[in-house]
């Protein structure tokens, strides 16, 4: 893993009495893209203003590098950000946009006009040097803000839900283009998005937040398959989520039936939760599987089928790429490591902060 | 943001505060002042409120504005608000060429907005009042209304209003239910907007106006030369006190609004309903009781009428009511601000007005254009027993048999001065050009009097027509005005009572009402001599009620009116039982009010000079004007 | 109705006959009076008088006073337009209250208020009074009248400069910031250039009454002080000179050209 970049320490800040983050501690290592994901309000772009330094937390410290910069002007710090809906200087055309920081910092006019064009080669837009911003496309603003923020040589870029206003093509393609850029660079990237899809295509390393609290933290990967609470998994694609029993280590009781699993240490007998993603939901012939259901609706989807199934008093996503029409009669089965146990909390709060005590 | 930027930041909104404020604060405090004059603290008083509810006058300019802003405010809604709609339709050249148009009365000054109007007016030969000024409030507040409306309109998708049309829906319904209503907020805002500029005009209005017709702000130009009447402090008092009344609880119905409605746009666009609304019932309703004050008459209407036309604040009120008590006689009565604009009046119609009360010269100037009546003499009775021969004496510098006016009040013109500022007597004109008294010399803003006092002082004669008496006299004007604080007309009552000044040229009748206010103010005629004046009755060639116009001169040649008008105007009366009637021993013998023949025999009268002469001064004083 | 041409001619007809009658029409007014004489001869004497001392003087004065005002009705506005966008007052709200509500007490009355506050005896000097300071001698000055331009023209300048800093996306301010500029740089250079348009709106809203104006220099100057308001103003109304009045309107309108060049051309930037 590489160095240690950024390490919020017990950040606070409320907003009118009402509390954005809540006692929120996270480190971000060099070279990652990270992204803040979760719902609106639920503190990620907060967190990513006390980073730039647009607010001060209320108690708690950021070190950048070793230094503590809580106090710092966002002028002064090492960190660029490419804001929503791109923010960019409307009176200025994009030269002078993209030169904005380096003639702050006084670079000579060859220099200057070296990184312009060099930035705007980096996002496909050479030519464009002399064009209003207001001349350009939703996409084109926003690689110009990109521009103008990566010729200032930062190292972390702060990206504030970039892509929110562009539509779905183009965002796909921006998509690839920040990845590829973020691999050119060499840089931390953090990246703040509600778009599930977008965060698990893009990072390295992924934060899911709700109501000011850190759910959980982890690659794409773990944090897909292996959701540590309901809301993360909620939250993160579609999922079954089903009350269940921990009956003992490896078994778990869902819907009645038993069903056999890899967790372990919930305990004997213990209420939990457990997610079942649709596409591991197997649907087979009557007789061969656990539960048995019937399929209530069908739609294609392209890749696959998505499909409702009533089976032990519960409404079952499935997606396969074998066709069951409605009305058929299959049985419900899962592979062990395909069920996921989570501790089931027991009251709102403590679903929004993620614990996971050992009852 | 650290709590220092705070504190700055709310003690320089405070700042701002104040300065926009402090004028407001200190005429609330003058509508409660005792005294008439705003430079002395009488007192605290509510009679200005009690007294407005029977001062036509300002109810009638009241009247006016509100009557003028409310038409002007609809029609320049509906106009503004077609015209918006119908531009999103057309191409976009034809729309800037338009909005260009549209910007002019905004950009161009009111000045020249209302010359052009009132050239217009002339050249249409539109008489100048009511129609005129409303026409002039419509053009100036249609752009207010499309340029709150534009905005909108490009914003609103046609699309609903044609899906509303493919649904078989007349193009006006589907106007009005799908158009109209995204429509509403800007459409109210825009037409509060024409409606406080409308009701704020003065520039405009008082040069599309005429004489004879005010809305509130050309009566308080005209006031503020004269002296402005504690009433209209007590009517802003109570319009500001009104509009700050419902601005607050627009405000508290938005916050009861925006708890339910969560900061929405309709909120925003709600709340300027209320405000308009609230407004608008207001505006009606204010109307609606200051109509019924002022035509609560009509439908007692008199069966005669006489149309009378005088000097402002030159008459007591009640002694127009006493007239239309006893004779059954309706009196309309209108003001006028000086000879000129009188004249100008009867110029372009005789019968305008029954009866008159100008000052010496132009009742000459008139005579000499045939513009007024012989009087019938037998018909009064009052004039011929009580007015004092010396005046009709002294009348007869103007008018030689004593055949067409009527002498109502005269004086004479001196310097009043401060006793504690200025030591030594004062007897000469020259200590007006004394540099001891530079910025505490105030003199008249009027041209004849303003050079009757530098002829008289070099030994001219004040009617001189020589080109070289009126060049020199000039001369001295210009080299006096640096030491002049400021040339105004009636202010001098209110700055020598406030001690702003040590020496003010004043009217005779106006010094009596100072030193009653401030003690210290003695007033002389000096030895050069100075003009004295005599303003008469006079009936117009072309009057329409000469019967009910004698009446009326005659009843003010009553001792018992004559010696009620004394006292509430203070100029000196020709009516001998009047003067033998006055109580106070010191005013009875004051030789301010009732100077001695002596002092007489130095004045002299103006007359009026013909064109050539009038154009000279005109010139001269435009030079003395821009010495500065 | 949007898209028939000659539905939208219909609605807007009212509206152009009107503007061509009582908005272009008297504006040819001003040009034929102020190029002919009494006989209806052509002559620009009446708009070549300006030229004339006492005219030129009390133009430059004009000016100077109206350039005087407009700069501290800038200076004054602009801080507070900040402060107002910053603190989100909503402009129909505070503003309204604030700066609309003065206006329903007549122009007129609250200058007129004025010569009481400022007086040498008045108000404001015996205040100063009380507390032992020097008093200041103001009424019937120049500075005067500008005290008295700055105060009613003021909400003209508030009003554009706070709609156009209220308009500034606040990331915009932050990206500045971002990219390294401090506090005053990004004032300089982001935040000042984006409200041009306002504050070319508000100057001349500011600028041209306060040129134009005749009843403050009356009021607060002590008549002693004649701006060219006041010399057209009195050609109307004392001396009955309509040609030489129109003429020198005619000068005054040259302003007025140039102003609305400026701002059109400011708009067209504002549209690109």
């Amino acid at each position: 893993m590489e160095k240690e970049l950024i390490n919020l320490d017990h950040i606070y800040k409320s907003y009118d009495g009402q509390l954005i983050l809540d006692d929120l501690s996270l480190v971000i290592h060099e070279n990652e893209f990270v992204t803040l994901l979760g719902p609106s309000g639920c503190g990620k772009t907060t967190t990513l203003r006390i980073i730039g330094g647009f607010e001060t937390p209320d108690k708690g410290r950021v070190i950048f590098d070793g230094q503590d910069i809580t106090a710092l002007a966002p002028n002064k710090r090492q960190l660029n950000t490419v804001f929503q809906k791109y923010a960019l200087f409307t009176h200025m055309d994009i030269a002078d946009n993209i030169a904005f920081g380096l003639r702050i910092k006084n670079k000579s006019d060859q220099y200057i006009k070296d990184k312009i064009s060099y930035a705007l080669k980096l996002v496909n837009l050479d030519g464009y040097e002399h064009r209003m911003p207001d001349s350009l496309s939703g996409g084109q603003q926003q690689r110009i803000a990109i521009a103008r923020a990566i010729v200032n040589e930062p190292k972390v870029l702060l990206l504030d839900e970039p892509l929110g206003a562009l539509d779905l093509k183009l965002r796909q393609d921006m998509q690839y283009e920040l990845i590829r850029l973020k691999r050119e660079l060499g840089i931390t990237f953090i990246y703040v998005t509600h778009d599930q899809e977008e965060a698990l295509t893009m990072s390295d390393h992924i934060v899911v937040m709700n109501q000011g609290y850190i759910q959980q933290e982890g690659t794409p990967e773990a944090i897909y398959n292996e959701p540590e609470n309901a809301f993360v998994a909620d939250f993160i694609g579609d999922s079954n989520i089903i009350s269940a029993t921990m009956v003992k280590d490896e078994l778990v009781r869902i819907l009645g039936t038993e069903f056999p699993c890899v967790d372990k240490g919930f305990g004997v007998e213990k209420p939990v939760d457990v997610v079942i993603r649709p596409e591991d939901v197997k649907l087979v012939k009557r007789g061969e599987g656990k539960i048995p259901g019937v399929v209530s609706h069908i739609i294609f989807k392209g890749v696959h089928y998505e499909m409702e199934v009533q089976a032990g008093g519960f409404e079952w996503l499935v997606h396969s790429t074998k066709e069951s029409p409605a009305g058929t009669e299959v049985d419900i089965d899962v592979d062990p490591f395909d069920i996921q146990v989570m501790n089931r909390p027991a009251s709102e709060d403590e679903q929004a902060l993620g614990v996971v005590d050992d009852v | 943001m650290n709590s220092k930027t705070r504190t700055f930041e709310k003690i320089y909104m405070g700042i701002i505060f104040l300065f926009m404020y402090a004028p407001i604060v200190t005429l609330i405090v003058l509508s409660f002042n005792k005294s008439k004059s705003r430079a002395k603290w009488g007192g605290f008083t509510f009679q200005w409120y009690l007294s407005l509810v029977r001062d036509s006058e300002v109810l009638n300019a009241l009247a006016n504005t509100l009557i003028i802003a409310l038409i002007a405010t609809v029609v320049s809604t509906i106009i503004g608000t077609a015209a918006s709609v119908a531009l999103m339709g057309m191409k976009r050249r034809t729309r800037s060429l338009v909005m260009g148009v549209t910007n002019i009365p905004m950009i161009n000054a009111d000045i020249v907005t209302g010359i052009s109007l009132m050239l217009l007016f002339k050249v249409l030969h539109f008489e100048a009042g009511f129609v005129t000024v409303l026409i002039a409030h419509i053009t100036f507040d249609i752009p207010y209304v499309m340029l709150s409306v534009l905005p909108r309109m490009k914003t609103i998708s046609p699309s609903v209003y044609e899906a509303a049309l493919d649904l078989g829906a007349k193009p006006l319904f589907a106007f009005r239910k799908t158009i109209l209503p995204d429509l509403m907020p800007s459409v109210i805002s825009g037409a509060l907007m024409a409606f406080t500029m409308s009701i704020d005009d003065f520039i405009i209005t008082y040069f599309t106006k005429g004489s004879g017709f005010d809305t509130l702000s050309t009566k308080i130009y005209s006031e503020v030369k004269r002296g402005i009447r504690p009433e209209i402090y007590a009517l802003s008092a109570i319009i500001f006190v009104v509009v700050l009344i419902l601005l607050l609880v627009s405000n508290r119905i938005k916050a009861g609004a925006g708890k339910r409605v969560k900061k929405s746009l309709s909120a925003r666009g709600e709340r300027i309903k209320n405000i308009a609304l609230a407004a608008g019932v207001v505006a009606f309703s204010a109307l609606i009781v200051v109509m019924a004050l002022v035509y609560g008459g009509v439908f007692s209407k008199k069966s005669t009428q006489v149309f009378v036309y005088n000097f402002g604040e030159y008459i007591d009120p009640d002694v127009i009511t006493m007239f239309e008590e006893e004779t059954g006689i309706e009196v309309v009565y209108d003001e006028f601000e000086s000879n000129e604009i009188m004249y100008a009046k009867i110029a372009s119609d005789g019968a305008a007005y029954d009866v008159m009360c100008p000052s010496d010269y132009m009742i000459a100037k008139m005579i000499s254009q045939d513009m007024l009546m012989k009087l019938d003499k037998s018909a009064l009775p009052n004039a011929v027993e009580y007015i004092g021969g010396q005046y009709y004496n002294s009348a007869k510098a103007f008018d030689p048999e004593n055949e067409y006016a009527v002498p109502y009040c005269w004086g004479t013109v001196g310097i009043l001065y401060n006793k504690k500022m200025v030591q030594e007597p004062v007897t000469s004109w020259d200590i007006l050009w004394d540099d001891r008294y530079s910025g505490e010399i105030l003199m008249q803003d009027s041209i004849r009097d303003a050079f009757m006092v530098a002829l008289m002082r070099r030994g001219y004669s004040m009617n001189s027509t020589d080109p070289g008496e009126i060049n020199s006299a000039a001369e001295d004007l210009i080299e006096q005005a640096p030491l002049v604080q400021a040339y105004v007309i009636d202010q001098v009552r209110d700055k020598m009572i406030g001690n702003e000044a040590a020496l003010g040229v004043i009217y005779s009748g106006e010094a009596i009402y100072t030193k009653r206010e401030n003690p210290d103010l003695e007033y002389v005629v000096p030895d050069e001599g100075s003009n004295v004046w005599i303003d008469g009755w006079v009936i117009s060639r072309d009057a329409v009620n000469v019967d009910n116009a004698l009446a009326w001169i005659d009843f003010m040649c009553r001792p018992e009116i004559a010696l009620k008008n004394f006292e509430y105007i203070t100029y000196s009366t020709p009516n001998i039982a009047a003067q033998e009637l006055i109580e106070d021993d010191d005013i009875r013998n004051s030789s301010v009010a009732f100077p001695d023949n002596e002092t007489l025999e130095r004045c002299d009268t103006f007359i009026s000079l013909g064109e050539e002469a009038d154009r000279l001064y005109n010139e001269a004083w435009k030079r003395v004007k821009s010495a500065n | 109705m949007f898209k028939d041409p000659k539905r939208a001619h219909a609605l807007a007809s009212p509206y152009f006959v009107w503007a061509l009658i009582f908005i272009l029409v008297p504006l040819g007014m001003i040009l034929w009076y102020g190029f002919t004489d009494d006989a209806g001869a052509v002559t620009i004497r009446n708009a070549a008088a300006i030229a004339q001392p006492e005219h030129l003087k009390a133009l430059l004065l004009a000016i100077e006073l109206a350039v005087i005002s407009t700069v501290i009705c800038f200076l004054l506005a602009y801080p507070l337009g900040m402060i107002l966008a910053k603190n989100k007052m909503s402009s129909q709200g505070i503003i309204t209250t604030i700066f609309i509500l003065p206006m329903w007490m007549n122009f007129l009355l609250r200058t007129f208020s004025w010569m009481t506050l400022l007086e040498n005896h008045g108000v404001i000097n015996g205040f100063l009074e009380k507390f032992h300071l020097p008093t200041v001698h103001v009424i019937n000055t120049p500075s005067a009248i500008v005290i008295g331009m700055v105060y009613n023209f003021l909400p003209f300048m508030i009003m554009p400069i706070y709609n156009s800093l209220a308009k500034i996306d606040n990331n915009v301010i932050n990206a500045a910031r971002d990219l390294g500029a401090n506090a005053v740089q990004t004032f300089l250079r982001v935040t000042l250039p984006l409200t041009v348009p306002g504050i070319i709106s508000g100057v001349t809203m500011v600028f041209i009454p306060a040129l134009t104006t005749f009843a403050i220099s009356t009021m607060l100057g002590g008549s002693k002080i004649l701006l060219i308001g006041n010399v057209i103003e009195q050609e109307f109304t004392l001396t009955y000179d309509w040609h030489l009045g129109s003429g020198l309107s005619v000068v005054l309108m040259i302003f007025i050209v140039i102003n609305m060049i400026v701002q059109a051309l400011s708009e067209k930037n504002d549209e690109l």
